[in-house]
C-alpha cells in the first residue's frame, strides 16, 4: 500500500502531502495501518519475517506428517498380515499367508470361525473339497443391487435438476446432493418399519438411499458440461421422441460420470458399517460387519489381513476411477 | 410448477403444450427419487418418531411422551446449578453423552478445518511433485468405514502399535502408560486415541470441501499484496482468507455434522460415551427402541436444523473439489 493512496482516501490536500511522502517512500510503511484508519499494516511484522522463511517448510511439513498419518497405518496394516507376529516395532517370524487364509475362510480355524462364510464345493471325481469364499461375494452384490438402484434414481434426478428449471428445484437439488439422514439413525428407524424384510433387501435399500448424493454428484457434473438444451434439441429436431433422446443421446454422454458415480457409490456401500451394524439380523454377513468382528474379536494379524482385503478392492478402485479421469474419491467430500 | 391446483396436475398428466410436457417430464425424471426418499427415508422417519412415543418397545402401542420426558429431564439434570435445583434426583446419562458428543465434535472440528486450510493451501499454492498421486492418497482414507479408521489407531497407537511402543521405548516406560487404544473408557489416553481417530476420517473430508473453495481463490490480489510488500501470513490473513471465508464456514458445518454421525470408530475404541455409542446401548443392550427412536429424533432434528440453517443463514459455501 503506498502512501499517496492513503492520502487520497483522507481527503488531505496533495501538495502537502508530496514532501512527507518523499521521505517516506524509502523506508517501510511502519504506521501505515495503525495510524490511518482500516488500511491493513504493512509492517512485516515478527510473525510475517518467520512465515517468509518458514512458511512453505511448514506447510509441506504439515502435509507430509499428514501423509504419514493417513497412509502408514494402511501400509503398516498390509504388511503385518503376512508376517507370523509383530511384537513391538518391527514385524517378526518368517512370511506367511496363513492370515489372509483364515481371513477368507479358505481354511479351518479353531473355535468360533470368523473367516467369511464358505460354500465347501466337492470336486467330482478326486474326492477333493473346495472351499469357496461365498459371502464376500454376496456381499459385494448386495452393494451391486445399491448401484442399480442409485443409477435408477440419481440419473433421472440430476438431469432434472440441472437441465430445468422449475417451482422447487433448490430443494430438490439439495435433499438430493446432501446426506441428509446419517446412517445410524436411518438404521434405526428401519428396525421397526420393516420387520419382516429381510437383511439383504433391508441392505439393498439403506445402501442406494444413503449412497444416492455421491451418484448424482457424478453425474451432475458429466451432464453440467454438457450443452444439454442443444444436444435435446438436436436430437428432437431430427425425430427421436424425448424417451428415445433422453436414453441413447444424453445419458450416454455422461458416461463419464455414470461410471466414475457407480465406483465410488459401490465402493462405499460395500463398506458401509454405520446402517448395516443396526439393521442386519440374519442371512449372510455384510462386508463391513466382517470387517468389524476381525476387528473387535481376532488376533492382530489375521485382523490385518481382513482390513487390507479392503484395502486392495479400494485400491483396486481408486486405479479405475483415475482411468476415468477422477482424482480418486475427491468428487464425493461429504458424507 | 407454481401452483398445484387440479387444472395443472390434469395439464401434467395429460399434457397440451409443450410446456405442459416439459411438466411432464420433471414429474416423471423426480419419481424414482422420490419414491426412493418416500419409502427409504420419509415412512421409516415417521415410523421412528411413532415408536418415539410407544408405551411398548415391541409394537407401535398407545401414546406416551415418557421417554422425551426423561431424555429432557437428564439433559437438564447435567447442567450445573440448575440441574441440581430443577431436577435434583435424575441421572443425567443422557446430558453427558450429548454433551461429549458437542465438545469432542467441535473440537475435532476445528482441528480438521485448520488442517484442511493448511493442506488446501498447500496443494494450491506449491508446485508439488508427485501432486497428483499425493491428492490421490490424502482422498484414500475418505472410502474407508469408522472401524477400519479405529483400526488404523489401533496399529499406530494401541499396545502393540508402532508409535506407542517406539515412544515407550525412548522414554523407557511401560507400553500400557503411553497406548492409545485398549485403555478403559473416559481416561485421557483413550479419548486423546479417539481423537486421532475422528482426526483421520475428517482431516480429509475438510481438505476435500477446501480444495473447491481455494480453486475459486482471486490470485492477482494476492500477487498484487506480496508485491507492494506484504509477507505471506499478512497476504494469507488480509486477503487469502476473506476469500475463502464462505468456504470454511462450509466446511465447519459439514465436518461437525460428520464428527457427529461417526458411529463405527467409538464402537471399536469404546472410548468416550457420545450419542451414536448410546445408540448401541439402548438396542443391543437393553432394546429400549422407544428411547433409542426419542434420541435419534432429538439427534436428527438437531443435525438437520443445524445443517440447513447454517448453510442457509450465514455465509456458507459449500463447493465440491
Amino acid at each position: 500500500m503506498t502512501d499517496d493512496h492513503v492520502s487520497d482516501a483522507d481527503g488531505e490536500p496533495a501538495a502537502d502531502d508530496y514532501g512527507v511522502m518523499e521521505t517516506e517512500s524509502h523506508e517501510p510503511a511502519t504506521d501505515g495501518g495503525r495510524t490511518r484508519g482500516d488500511v491493513p499494516s504493512a509492517s512485516n511484522g515478527l510473525l510475517d519475517r518467520f512465515s517468509v522463511v518458514f512458511g512453505r517448510r511448514f506447510l509441506v511439513g504439515v502435509l507430509a506428517v499428514t501423509l504419514v498419518f493417513l497412509i502408514g497405518p494402511v501400509l503398516l496394516t498390509f504388511v503385518a498380515s503376512f508376517f507370523q507376529s509383530w511384537t513391538g516395532i518391527a514385524p517378526s517370524g518368517s512370511l506367511t499367508l496363513i492370515h489372509w487364509e483364515q481371513a477368507l475362510g479358505l481354511v479351518e480355524t479353531v473355535g468360533a470361525s470368523r473367516g467369511l462364510g464358505t460354500w465347501v464345493v466337492d470336486v467330482p471325481g478326486t474326492g477333493l473339497a473346495v472351499r469357496l469364499p461365498a459371502s464376500i461375494a454376496f456381499s459385494m452384490l448386495l452393494a451391486l443391487a445399491g448401484v442399480g438402484i442409485n443409477l435408477l434414481v440419481g440419473i433421472p434426478i440430476a438431469y432434472a435438476v440441472t437441465r430445468y428449471d422449475f417451482y422447487g428445484r433448490d430443494l430438490l437439488n439439495a435433499v438430493a446432493v446432501l446426506p441428509i439422514v446419517p446412517g445410524i439413525i436411518l438404521g434405526i428407524a428401519f428396525l421397526r418399519t420393516y420387520p419382516n424384510l429381510p437383511s439383504a433387501a433391508a441392505l439393498v435399500i439403506g445402501y442406494s438411499l444413503l449412497k444416492t448424493p455421491y451418484m448424482v454428484l457424478a453425474v451432475q457434473s458429466s451432464f453440467e458440461s454438457m450443452e444439454l438444451r442443444q444436444l435435446e434439441e438436436s436430437a428432437r429436431s431430427l425425430g427421436a421422441s424425448w424417451p428415445r433422446t433422453f436414453l441413447t443421446v444424453l445419458v450416454p454422454n455422461a458416461k463419464r460420470g455414470i461410471v466414475s458415480g457407480s465406483i465410488i457409490c459401490w465402493t462405499l456401500a460395500a463398506a458401509e458399517f454405520n446402517f448395516s451394524y443396526i439393521v442386519y439380523s440374519r442371512g449372510p454377513k455384510p462386508f463391513s460387519l466382517f470387517l468389524f468382528e476381525n476387528i473387535s474379536n481376532n488376533p492382530f494379524q489375521r485382523a490385518a489381513a481382513a482390513v487390507s482385503i479392503y484395502f486392495l478392492i479400494v485400491a483396486l478402485v481408486t486405479a479405475l476411477l483415475r482411468a476415468t479421469g477422477e482424482r480418486g474419491f475427491s468428487t464425493g467430500g461429504v458424507r | 410448477m407454481s401452483t398445484l391446483d387440479s387444472e395443472s396436475l390434469r395439464r401434467t398428466a395429460v399434457p397440451e403444450t409443450e410446456r405442459d410436457r416439459e411438466r411432464r417430464r420433471i414429474a416423471l425424471l423426480s419419481v424414482p427419487f422420490l419414491a426412493l426418499a418416500t419409502f427409504g427415508a420419509f415412512v421409516p422417519l415417521a415410523q421412528m418418531l411413532r415408536i418415539s412415543t410407544s408405551q411398548s418397545s415391541f409394537a407401535a402401542e398407545g401414546f406416551t411422551l415418557a421417554a422425551y420426558r426423561e431424555l429432557f429431564a437428564s439433559m437438564v439434570a447435567y447442567l450445573p446449578v440448575v440441574g441440581d435445583v430443577l431436577v435434583a434426583d435424575v441421572n443425567p446419562v443422557y446430558g453427558v453423552v450429548v454433551w461429549n458428543s458437542l465438545w469432542f465434535g467441535a473440537l475435532t472440528t476445528v482441528v480438521s478445518v485448520a488442517f484442511g486450510v493448511c493442506l488446501a493451501h498447500t496443494l494450491e499454492k506449491y508446485d508439488l511433485p508427485f501432486e497428483g498421486t499425493i491428492v490421490t492418497l490424502l482422498s484414500f482414507p475418505i472410502s474407508l468405514p469408522g472401524i477400519v479408521a479405529a483400526f488404523m489407531m489401533i496399529v499406530l497407537f494401541g499396545t502393540t502399535g508402532v508409535l506407542s511402543n517406539a515412544l515407550a521405548f525412548l522414554a523407557g516406560t511401560e507400553v500400557d502408560t503411553v497406548a492409545l487404544t485398549g485403555q478403559p473408557s473416559g481416561t485421557t489416553n483413550a479419548v486423546v486415541g479417539l481423537f486421532f481417530g475422528y482426526l483421520y476420517s475428517m482431516i480429509p473430508r475438510a481438505t476435500f470441501l477446501l480444495r473447491g473453495t481455494y480453486a475459486e481463490v482471486n490470485g492477482d490480489a494476492e500477487a498484487a499484496a506480496r508485491s507492494l510488500g506484504a509477507g505471506p501470513l499478512e497476504t494469507f490473513w488480509h486477503v487469502t482468507l476473506p476469500q475463502i471465508r464462505p468456504g470454511i464456514v462450509g466446511a465447519v458445518i459439514l465436518t461437525f455434522r460428520t464428527a457427529l454421525a461417526i458411529f463405527g470408530t467409538v464402537l471399536v475404541l469404546k472410548a468416550l460415551s457420545v450419542v451414536t455409542f448410546r445408540f448401541d446401548q439402548e438396542i443391543q443392550v437393553g432394546f429400549d427402541l422407544p428411547m433409542a427412536s426419542a434420541l435419534a429424533a432429538v439427534f436428527f432434528a438437531f443435525t438437520l436444523a443445524f445443517t440447513f440453517l447454517g448453510l442457509r443463514f450465514t455465509s456458507a459455501e459449500v463447493s465440491e473439489a
